[in-house]
């Protein structure tokens, strides 16, 4: 009787432990991020509410809702035109300005300086988002902070700037707080990057005359390219998910829909009045779609053009 | 072997929806005295949470097999959570709602009926003898009850005397019996910095158009109905212009950015005059600022009319102590066991009214002493009388969105009355006909 002789590479016995990792994180992923992806698919192709007990099949009606009926005055096409206005305002600029001032802090020498300026934009970060919305709220109302500085800075008296009754006004209020809160993340983001960066790259471009400006320019944007490219993906999704500041607007009596997000209507939709499951699964079926393309269309833009090594 | 495993959590990940709801639960033989587990969720209030704590401990005395686990929640939490639980099949065993956001779970058949028996009546019509006429017919359905009124509430206007007085005027002569009035009353104690108020006269609970909206536009002949929305746009335009003025674009004597004043009232901070709110609130100036409440400087009116208009005042809307239909054979028991002692335990329901401020609207309590004995109860009753139940029928807390919404179009965004009701109009016959 011949016996098999088993072989196994080296490669073969070290992928063993690699999965035996590795499956535990699959296992989560899975169960809390995918299967309610695809549970959110196969719910948006029916009927279901939330009250009640039977539903049925209805295919890809509940899209063709979304992108033909009004939804009770509150149109998906609506709140992606918020949602894209509400992002473009907010991360474009929270990338550049977080990069200056993570450039800036890391030009900072003294002992403790970097330190506390670090911690002075990270704060806001730590705070819930729903306390930094109420906060902000009561600080926009007519008899509010921002609206005394604003009649200050402006060198008028008693002036209501209609921070949260003026629709354009309460989309700036929306993302000033998202931006007061997000950008020391972003900040420190950078800051790590930077720091990545070698010393000596510097100190040779300084002994070759390059200037600050040049330095910048040609060596630490480039060599931060990976940096750039995480925090712009990271913050577009993120504005793209925004929630709970538009929602505590809403809460507190502003109107909804100049700030109607697309992730708030899935939760008017679906939670707040009527129910409709398989509505409000549509919509996110369809911003997941959209979150998924736009990040495509990033990795695929930023990977454009010379990888540069030192 | 990786496309494998890939494909196997792929797999997994499709079927796992298809059972996730798992085998139909058996209900067990039921057992009285067996331990049972039921679940109590409740919206928060200060004074209430005081007495049923206490009735409880009582009702724990006396049935320790019972655990109960008790939830308070605001009530927007409440009424999100109810939804959630019941979509997720693990509702709570006891919950109350108002009867906007309620009756769609009786419709939908996720609420079981009265226990005859165990609350203490011999049948439906039993029950209804005991209480005021047509005050429970909301949870009336197909010949049963399908809950136990907690609270009937209705809202008047509450005045604070000082600030009247303040503003140059007579609180017992000048207090506004129409909306016109409201206007020219408000404009006198209305306080600005610029354009900035700083003391409002009065202003509207704007998340409850149903409650207090939609009687302003009775008063002017207009109706919301099941079968036509917004009926008689001429009424419903006329409201909303009025609404218009009343906003930063008109007189500026409000809007719904600012704090709502029944939040501001027992403070007595002199940042309001008026506030729409329920008999409740008279326990709740007690328990939060007892010296105003004992100085007399307070006091309650009707609610307005439009002149010329219908005599109606602000609609009522109840909270009802319901049984889940999905809970077991025991639960439900022992639910309608712990309503029953909430609400029929001789001396409970005058203890709601005196310690709590809440109206069953019981035969018995609001035609007894107890009730004659409230504050300002008088004009409450008044209001009962010339006031009809909110409106509860197909998506009400969507058609209440779109209202607010139409308030807020027409105040903050500058919409046009007659285009803002076109909007509204369409928009609830989509709601009424979805």
């Amino acid at each position: 009787m011949k016996s098999k002789v088993k072989t196994y590479s080296i490669e073969r016995k070290q992928a063993r432990y690699g999965f035996a990792f590795t499956i535990p994180c699959l296992l989560f992923f899975a169960m809390f991020s995918f299967y309610p992806i695809i549970n959110a698919f196969i719910t948006s192709l029916t009927d279901r509410k939330a009250v009640g007990r039977t539903w049925s099949f209805v295919g890809f009606d509940n899209y063709v809702y979304l992108f033909t009926k009004s939804n009770g005055g509150f149109s998906m096409l609506n709140s992606m035109k918020a949602t894209g206005l509400f992002t473009l305002e907010c991360f474009i600029p929270m990338v550049v300005i977080a990069l200056v001032l993570s450039v800036l802090i890391m030009q900072l020498r003294k002992p403790g300086q970097k330190k506390f300026f670090e911690l002075c934009y990270y704060i806001p970060a730590v705070l819930s988002s729903v306390v930094a919305a109420t906060i902000w709220r009561i600080m926009f109302q007519p008899t509010g902070l921002i609206n005394q500085l604003s009649n200050t800075l402006m060198f008028t008296s008693g002036k209501d700037y209609k921070w949260l009754t003026d629709n354009n006004m309460l989309v700036a209020s929306t993302v000033i707080v998202y931006f007061w809160k997000h950008m020391g993340y972003f900040t420190i983001l950078f800051i790590t990057g930077l720091a990545s960066i070698p010393p000596t790259i510097y100190e040779a471009a300084i002994v070759d005359g390059s200037s600050r400006w040049h330095t910048f320019w040609k060596i630490t944007l480039p060599l931060l390219k990976p940096t750039v490219m995480l925090v712009s993906i990271m913050s577009m999704l993120q504005c793209l998910k925004t929630f709970s500041t538009q929602y505590m607007f809403v809460q507190g009596g502003t109107a909804r829909k100049p700030i109607d997000v697309i992730t708030m209507n899935i939760y008017y939709t679906g939670i707040r009045t009527g129910g409709y499951l398989g509505r409000a699964s549509a919509m996110s079926i369809i911003l997941f779609v959209i979150m998924l393309l736009l990040t495509v269309f990033q990795f695929k833009a930023q990977k454009g053009g010379e990888d540069v090594e030192y | 072997m990786k496309k494998v495993l890939v494909a196997m959590l792929l797999v997994l990940a499709v079927l796992a929806p298809i059972f996730a709801q798992g085998a139909e639960e058996k209900k067990a033989t039921f057992d009285k005295d067996a331990p049972v587990t039921i679940v109590f969720w409740t919206h928060e209030d200060t004074s209430r949470n005081v007495l049923e704590d206490q009735y409880l401990d009582e009702f724990r005395a006396l049935h320790p097999n019972v655990t109960i686990e008790v939830a308070r929640f605001a009530a927007e939490p409440l009424r999100q959570g109810i939804q959630t639980s019941y979509a997720a099949g693990n509702g709570p065993t006891v919950w109350n709602l108002p009867i906007e956001n309620a009756h769609a779970y009786i419709e939908a058949g996720l609420v079981a009926p009265v226990d005859y028996e165990v609350v203490g009546f011999k049948n439906a019509d039993d029950m209804r003898k005991h209480y005021a006429d047509g005050m429970i017919d909301a949870v009336y359905v197909d010949g049963d009850f399908y809950g136990l009124p907690l609270e009937l509430t209705n809202w008047c206007i509450f005045v604070n005397k000082e600030v009247f007085r303040d503003a140059g005027l007579d609180p017992e002569k000048d207090y506004p019996k129409t909306w016109e009035e409201m206007v020219e009353v408000s404009k006198k104690i209305v306080k600005r910095d610029g354009d900035i108020i700083t003391r409002r006269g009065f202003d509207f609970r704007y998340s409850y158009s149903l409650i207090y909206f939609v009687p302003m536009v009775e008063q002017l002949g207009g109706a919301l109905t099941e079968k036509d929305g917004c009926v008689n746009a001429e009424a419903w335009i006329k409201a909303l212009t009025f609404m218009k003025n009343w906003g930063p674009s008109g007189e500026n004597l409000g809007n719904s950015t600012l704090t709502a004043p029944r939040k501001l009232f027992n403070k007595a901070n002199g940042d309001v005059a008026m506030a729409n709110t329920g008999l409740y609130q008279e326990a709740r100036i007690a328990a939060e600022n007892p010296n105003f409440y004992n100085s007399g400087e307070w006091m309650v009116v009707p609610f307005p009319v439009f002149e010329g208009g219908k005599d109606i005042a602000a609609k009522y809307y109840g909270h009802y102590y319901h049984v889940n239909a999905e809970a077991t054979e025991a639960q439900q028991y022992w639910g309608w066991e712990l309503i029953k002692y909430f609400l029929l335990t001789p001396g409970h329901a005058e203890e709601y009214l005196t310690k709590v401020g809440l109206i069953q609207p019981l035969e018995s309590l609001m035609n007894g002493d107890v009730y004659k004995s409230m504050p300002y109860s008088d004009v409450f009753k008044a209001d009962f009388a010339r006031a009809t139940i909110t409106y509860y029928g197909k998506n009400a807390a969507a058609i209440q969105t779109q209202i607010d919404t139409a308030i807020n179009n027409v105040m903050l965004q500058g919409v046009d009355p007659a285009d803002a009701y076109k909007t509204l109009q369409a928009n609830v016959l989509e709601l009424l006909n979805d």
